[in-house]
């Protein structure tokens, strides 16, 4: 696999500041707008990017899924920071967006067995939380092989 | 990696899903390891993060079982 190039960084820098800012991510001919790229261009710098597990794309398409910690989807995660809704992937990546951000953070999740919605913060840089277990179910050497189950 | 109130209601979840119970981080040691992996993700000067490097954090982390060695990892992780 060959290494990404300056301009692939820059543009995946470009798809995680538009991710945030716009609470969805940017499609592949709005990155290449941006760069003053063709469409193809913007579209082979996505699977590129997917490639190199810098994004994740929805099976069979050029559509962003994943940008860790960010999901494009809803999910069981909300984060409420900086006036903006952003869903995280799991219960780790809700954290990895306060920790992205360096921002405080007020986090909805719902709990899988009972479906009870609880919330935990991060203020100042600590967590306020009442309690709560992460699981992780698959060794990290797994985690690549379904991201989405992940 | 979903979360739970207790160790009970993992291995309710683990039985129901037929999964192996994995590791169970406290929400606070979560915290402490996101900050390491995620805090330099939207630095202008990210570039991914090497083999050693994951290694290196997950070590910080007191992660240090077999459970989260990357013998066989992808190319190039995020």
């Amino acid at each position: 696999m060959a290494a990404l190039t300056e301009q692939d960084w820059q543009i995946q820098l470009f798809i995680y500041n538009f991710f945030v800012e716009n609470e969805r991510p940017p499609t592949y001919q709005e990155a290449a707008a941006a760069f003053g790229l063709g469409d193809e261009d913007g579209r082979e710098t996505y699977q590129r990017l997917n490639d190199f597990h810098t994004i994740f794309l929805d099976p069979g398409t050029s559509n962003i899924r994943i940008a860790n910690p960010l999901s494009a989807i809803p999910t069981n995660y909300l984060v409420k920071i900086n006036g903006k809704r952003l869903w995280a992937n799991c219960a780790w990546d809700s954290l990895g967006i306060p920790a992205m951000l360096g921002a405080d953070a007020t986090i909805e999740a719902t709990l899988p067995l009972s479906g009870e919605r609880v919330t935990y913060a991060v203020r100042d840089g600590a967590l306020i939380a009442d309690g709560g277990l992460v699981h992780f179910p698959l060794p990290f050497t797994q985690w690549y092989d379904d991201l989405i189950y992940t | 990696m979903l979360l739970f109130r207790s160790e009970e209601e993992v291995q309710e979840w683990c039985v129901k899903n037929q999964r192996s119970r994995g590791e169970v981080l406290t929400l606070n040691h979560v915290w402490e390891l996101s900050k390491v992996w995620y805090g330099s993700r939207m630095r202008p000067d990210f570039r991914g993060r090497s083999i050693d490097k994951v290694i290196e954090v997950f070590e910080g982390a007191g992660l240090t079982s077999a459970f989260w060695k990357p013998t066989s990892p992808p190319a190039k992780l995020d």
